[in-house]
């Protein structure tokens, strides 16, 4: 089909409509971060780098980067683990598959603030399941929200249990893709199970396993509204990813142009992250599968 | 896997099931339970179950028009998104020149910006046009954030369209126009039904942009819901009932969209 003109048409609308709802935006927000923009006072003076440096020179921003990547790095390795072992489970078993597959997905379609709250009501002090039950059997729970310790823990389970569904799906999808004669022939040259696994599956799932990982990475620096219900970012800074952080500066302080560079820093730690995983998939793609 | 592996192994999954479930269930025997029955401990697991709670949450502390509030936005952003998404989509699947795909990988490196980046000029514009708590600006940021994932999900849908099918109308006498709208339109029919879904969960779900764009007239469910909170003892079986009200939209569309789940995951519908 030679004639790209009409095809332009077809794409033209939506192209406007991003410019002007995405890009317009966006550079609206790079361009504040270079500000000293307090939304109520009419003095915007313009101040450089400075809400740069000073967020970088800043004690709260190293610890909400590093509460982020902590609470990320633990509830992604939790999850793949979790998500692979139900995918492989789910792979295993012949009756059900579709009610359990859809039954464990249900916490990742509920609404996040939802989930925030049933999830509270396990944890929260006293009145919880949890601290119901553990009395119950004579040991002294420890406080779930309110020990900075427990509360990153807490908030690590609560990431992983909305999001273990999504790596189960795509992970048993993945798994229905494979050539199973390839499985029968080592299963026929005598291979256990663990072994299957660790030279067959596990590297054939390679490359779907970065994948699943790079999104999740890119996500998990959205994380917001299961933290806001569950701890609020509490205590202190315990569980203060770098996304509430912005909300507090932007939105209860609103420091506009402080919050905008604080964006900003965030879109190159998650740009730099993806693209060392691409750069990673790739070298790995070259020698391995 | 060997026959007598299957029924321990049913039993094991099955026992995950149940554990992964049970915040849930907890919610749904709060929102039916008196608040006696509700906080005993040990819990009681026989009790009279009551939808007082639900009625209360529902009628009597308006709900109701949080869930038209919600609809509202999730209605105008599917009528907006998917309609541009869809011509868009066909565009893009049926160009190969390099500009396209430059697009489209465009389009999904959109999916690195941190939500609060677009949050704040969103919240800045709207504050300076007086349009904090009307529709108009949720609806348009839920289509800034769902423009991309509709365009990648409409477009898997019109790459299965096998290309003849369009070559056959247009040597039928077809424009390219008359051959999208009357021949490759309705065999992606499915797809818009599934987009259109996917679209509408983001929107319901959505949290943030909806806590700050939002006021009393236009306040969604999500927020309505974050402001009972699960803390105050005194309102757990009302925000329970709200709880288990708002996550039935959601469980029904999961079992409408089965079959689709992993083509819409992949490309990012479903977000924390």
């Amino acid at each position: 089909m030679g004639e790209s003109g009409p095809m332009w048409l077809f794409m033209a609308p939506s192209v406007l409509v991003i410019a002007l709802v995405l890009f317009y935006p966006f550079f609206s927000a790079v361009y504040y971060s270079f500000f000293n923009y307090y939304l109520g006072s009419q003095a915007i003076t313009f101040a450089g780098l400075d809400n740069y440096t000073n967020l970088l020179s800043e004690e709260r921003f190293w610890i909400t980067l590093g509460n982020t990547f902590f609470i990320v790095g633990c509830s992604v390795a939790l999850q793949l683990v979790l998500g692979l072992a139900l995918a492989l489970a789910l792979y295993a078993c012949t009756r059900g598959v579709r009610l359990i597959s859809l039954l464990n997905f249900l916490p990742h379609v509920v609404t996040p603030v939802v989930g925030g709250i049933f999830l509270k009501w396990m944890f929260v002090g006293r009145w919880g399941l949890l601290d119901a039950t553990l009395i119950g059997f004579n040991i002294f729970p420890p406080d779930w929200l309110g020990d900075p310790g427990w509360a990153k823990f807490t908030v690590i389970l609560a990431d992983t249990w909305k999001f273990m569904p999504f790596l189960m799906l795509v992970l048993y999808a993945g798994l229905q893709a494979f050539d199973t004669a390839l499985l029968e022939a080592a299963r026929i040259d005598g291979a256990s199970p663990w072994q299957l696994l660790w030279y067959i599956i596990l590297p054939m799932m390679k490359p779907l396993i970065l994948f699943v990982v790079a999104i999740r990475t890119m996500d998990a620096f959205r994380f917001f509204d299961l933290i806001y219900v569950l701890t609020n970012g509490g205590p202190g800074t315990a569980t203060e990813t770098i996304t509430l952080y912005t909300y507090q500066i932007g939105f209860r302080l609103l420091e506009v142009g402080r919050a905008s560079a604080l964006g900003v820093l965030t879109l190159i730690v998650v740009a730099m992250m993806v693209a060392g995983l691409i750069w990673f998939m790739q070298r790995r793609g070259r020698e391995a599968f | 896997m060997k026959p007598r592996h299957q029924i321990p192994l049913l039993v094991l999954l099955s026992l995950f099931t149940f554990i992964n479930l049970v915040p849930i269930l907890w919610g749904l025997l709060i929102s039916i339970k008196q608040p006696a029955d509700a906080f005993s401990i040990p819990p009681t697991l026989i009790f009279e179950p009551t939808l007082l709670f639900h009625w209360e949450v529902w009628v009597e502390r308006g709900f109701f028009s949080f869930l038209i509030n919600s609809l509202i936005v999730a209605g105008g952003t599917i009528c907006i998104s998917v309609p541009l998404g869809t011509l868009a989509a066909y565009g893009l699947a049926r160009t190969k020149t390099k500009h396209a795909s430059t697009l489209l990988f465009s389009l999904l490196a959109i999916r690195m910006l941190p939500q609060i980046l677009l949050a704040i000029p969103f919240f800045v514009m709207a504050r300076y046009l007086s349009l904090i708590d009307t529709y108009i600006m949720m609806i348009l940021a839920m289509v800034a954030i769902n423009q991309p994932f509709t365009i990648w999900l409409m477009r898997s849908f019109f790459v299965d369209v096998p290309v003849e099918l369009d070559e056959a109308a247009m040597i039928d006498g077809c424009n390219r126009w008359q051959a999208f709208w009357h021949v490759v339109l309705p065999t992606v029919r499915p797809g818009l039904a599934v987009t259109s879904l996917f679209s509408m969960l983001l929107a319901y779900n959505e949290f943030l942009f909806a806590l700050i764009l939002t006021g009393s007239r236009t306040k969604t469910l999500p927020v309505a819901i974050a402001e009972y909170g699960g803390e105050d003892i005194n309102y757990w079986s009302i925000s329970a009932a709200g709880a288990i009200g708002i996550m039935l939209p959601p469980v029904i569309f999961t079992i409408l969209v089965q079959r689709h789940l992993i083509r819409g995951l992949t490309f990012g519908a479903v977000k924390g």
